[in-house]
């Protein structure tokens, strides 16, 4: 491991390598505060860039501009109470009444303590947890496989939310319907190309990334009328003062501490990722307040800043476990990563682990550059970067508009790749009117093919009987976990019912 | 009973399943094939059943209340419509006129129709631009950027 870990170190520290962290900052800083623009949109604006480089330095980069994003998304969140992405709308909930009360510099230097504590801790436990859990993930096998991207996809639909566990689950299904599309890898035959040459290699990952949530959500913020809003001018002066006295800091350090660790289990999770960890630390930190201090939350709290701030980062950081580990994108913008990796020829899994150690360790060590270039760079910076969003709406959006587009032309130099583009953005604006996630759609498009290569594999191997699901231990408790996970939220449900129902009745007993 | 955005949804997967279906179906399959476990069809048909399904399952666990109407009104529709169209253009002018011409009127028709009217700062926020990426991706990374047919077919360059 240690021989490991000083690959990813020499790798990580190459001059370029650190060039890569700094400018993947800034720029998702940048994006990230951009209301509309997420971490997902800004990793995938990078895709086309990363092309040009090696498979370490194209991850770092993305790597960077990840934690920047989610940064960024907070910084936003405090000084406009406009979230940059849904990971950092609970930070409006406390950092915006600071900067109300003229503490913005406090809880802009709040949110970035957090963040590096709730990063680093992420990262010691992942440099730790992920050669562990690759170590097991060796013994493998192709039905195991199959049960673990079950699993992914089922836990994406369950975590996305109350009403939406079918929507997400259909969007599953659509992306892995968008998979087959193209040539079938193990007989050669052409699916679904109704005779365009254009579509035999299949859709392209980066295409349908691009065109999914780049443009889709540019073209959302249009659709809106929000594209002649204009953001505030952020005066330095008025940002106030960015120290913490000592007893503020006694106050959230315990708070950090708990989130951050709460946080990387929370981001760990299949499909859980950032935003379910920063609603539920910032739930769990309330419930542990006492009364008194209860009531400053959503007025200004310290504690209602650090422990949001603290358990999205270290969700970030969590969200690769599964990632470098099993192959299995923990989030949406760890999928784009996957869909990177594999366009580099790179498989995540337990074999990335031995196969390409310095990729490996040098993501993880370059998360912790990254935390620590945002913290001494970036938050000195933040009014400087701010100022960026001057930069007049209408002259913005074009720009980004146009970076997306030839992001893709200028990997395959087709412009059907535009006019598809153009198809998938209607279809995405359409589904997106009607409440559909897009975030399972592109997970179910990027497992797509692996998973059908692997229950292939299984089914073959098995005469085509489905007992290789509960034939070994390990692929039976993957499975069960995998039907728990997808019953769960339908049993809530039920079960939330049932009580509702049963309290009516005492009440109309009662009455009787 | 309101028509919701669950049900509008639940039909359209409806529709797009048992179209895929019909599709799966259709897959040639090299000879013998049809007797393997698991052949070109097999995903594909199993997608379009579980679509079908879960299409079921949201037409009736839809929700029926008015909030959940699908409302369009606020949106302006008109301008993505045509932003979208320009991107269209972009595509079909990109090998007939080159890159960097593309891009300046690609840029400037982006500019007005999102409200810039100033002749001034349509061509210095878009010709400078075209011009410094052209440089950077054709002189710096060696990229080849064709120049546009119209180009080669009119002046023979």
């Amino acid at each position: 491991m240690w021989d490991g870990i000083l690959t990813g170190l020499t790798t990580a520290v190459m001059p370029f390598n650190l060039l890569m962290v700094v400018v993947g900052c800034f720029a998702g800083t940048f994006i990230g505060m951009l209301p509309g623009l997420g971490p997902i949109s800004a990793v995938a604006l990078m895709i086309p860039i990363t092309y040009g480089l090696d498979p370490a330095s194209g991850i770092i980069l993305m790597a960077g501009v990840y934690y920047g994003a989610v940064f960024g998304g907070s910084t936003s969140s405090i000084l406009i109470n406009a979230p940059g992405c849904a990971s950092t709308v609970v930070t409006a909930f406390d950092g915006y009444p600071m900067a109300q009360q003229n503490k913005a510099g406090k809880a802009l230097a709040l949110a970035a303590y957090s963040s590096f504590t709730g990063g680093t801790i992420g990262a010691i436990i992942l440099l730790f947890a992920a050669p562990a859990l690759a170590s097991v993930s060796l013994s493998f096998q192709s039905g195991d496989y199959f049960a673990l991207m079950l699993l992914g996809l089922t836990a994406v639909a369950a975590f996305s939310g109350k009403g939406q566990v079918i929507k997400a689950l259909l969007m599953t299904v659509f992306g892995l319907m968008i998979a087959t599309v193209g040539t079938d890898i193990t007989s050669g035959t052409t699916r679904f190309t109704f005779g365009s040459v254009d579509l035999i290699d299949g859709v392209s990952f980066l295409l349908l990334a691009m065109a999914t949530f780049a443009l889709t959500e540019v073209v959302m913020t249009v659709m809106r009328g929000q594209h002649n809003e204009q953001e505030p001018e952020m005066d330095m002066a008025a940002l106030g003062s960015m120290k913490l006295s000592r007893e503020e800091v006694k106050e959230v350090a315990p708070t950090i501490g708990r989130s951050s660790v709460f946080g990387f289990i929370v981001g760990v999770l299949p499909g859980a990722g950032a935003t379910i960890a920063s609603f539920l630390a910032y739930g769990l930190e309330r419930n542990l307040a006492s009364a008194k201090e209860k009531l400053k939350f959503g007025k200004g709290a310290l504690r209602g800043l650090a422990a949001p701030e603290s358990a999205n980062n270290a969700a970030s950081t969590g969200s690769f476990v599964p990632l470098l580990t099993l192959g299995i994108p923990g989030s949406g913008t760890t999928a784009i990563m996957l869909g990177a990796l594999i366009a580099y020829g790179i498989q995540p899994g337990p074999r990335l682990f031995m196969d390409n150690p310095d990729v490996f360790w040098s993501v993880i060590i370059s998360m912790y550059i990254g935390n620590l270039v945002l913290l001494i760079l970036n938050l000195p910076l933040i009014p400087y970067i701010s100022r960026l969003l001057a930069i007049p709406r209408p002259i913005l959006i074009p720009l980004i508009l146009f970076f997306s587009i030839t992001g893709v032309y200028l990997v395959s130099f087709n412009t059907f790749d535009i006019q598809m583009m153009v198809l998938i953005t209607v279809i995405a604006i359409f589904l997106k009117l009607l409440e559909f996630p897009m975030a399972p759609m592109l997970l179910g498009f990027i497992l797509g093919g692996i998973m059908e290569k692997n229950l292939g594999r299984a089914l073959t191997m098995t005469d085509g009987s489905f007992s290789f699901l509960w034939d070994r231990p390990l692929t039976l408790t993957i499975t069960l976990i995998a039907v728990f996970v997808l019953l769960f939220p339908l049993l809530s449900a039920m079960i939330g019912k049932a009580r509702t129902r049963g309290a009516e009745v005492a009440v109309n007993e009662g009455e009787g | 009973m309101s028509i919701t955005k669950d049900h509008i949804g639940g039909l359209v997967f409806l529709c797009l399943s048992v179209a895929y279906g019909y599709y799966a179906g259709q897959i040639p399959l090299l000879p013998g094939d049809e007797y393997e476990p698991f052949n070109a069809q097999s995903l594909p048909s199993a997608l379009a059943i579980i679509g079908g399904v879960l299409s079921i399952a949201l037409l009736v666990t839809a929700d029926r209340s008015v909030e959940g109407r699908l409302k369009l009104a606020g949106y302006d529709f008109w301008l993505v419509a045509k932003l979208l169209l320009l991107v269209s253009l972009f595509a079909m002018a990109l090998p007939w006129m080159g890159f960097t011409l593309s891009t300046i009127l690609f840029l400037v028709g982006g500019y007005w129709l999102l409200g810039v009217r100033s002749i001034k700062t349509l061509l210095v926020a878009s010709v400078p631009f075209a011009v410094v990426l052209w440089f950077l991706l054709s002189q710096l990374l060696d990229i080849y950027l064709a120049p546009g047919r119209f180009f080669t077919l009119m002046l023979g360059v």
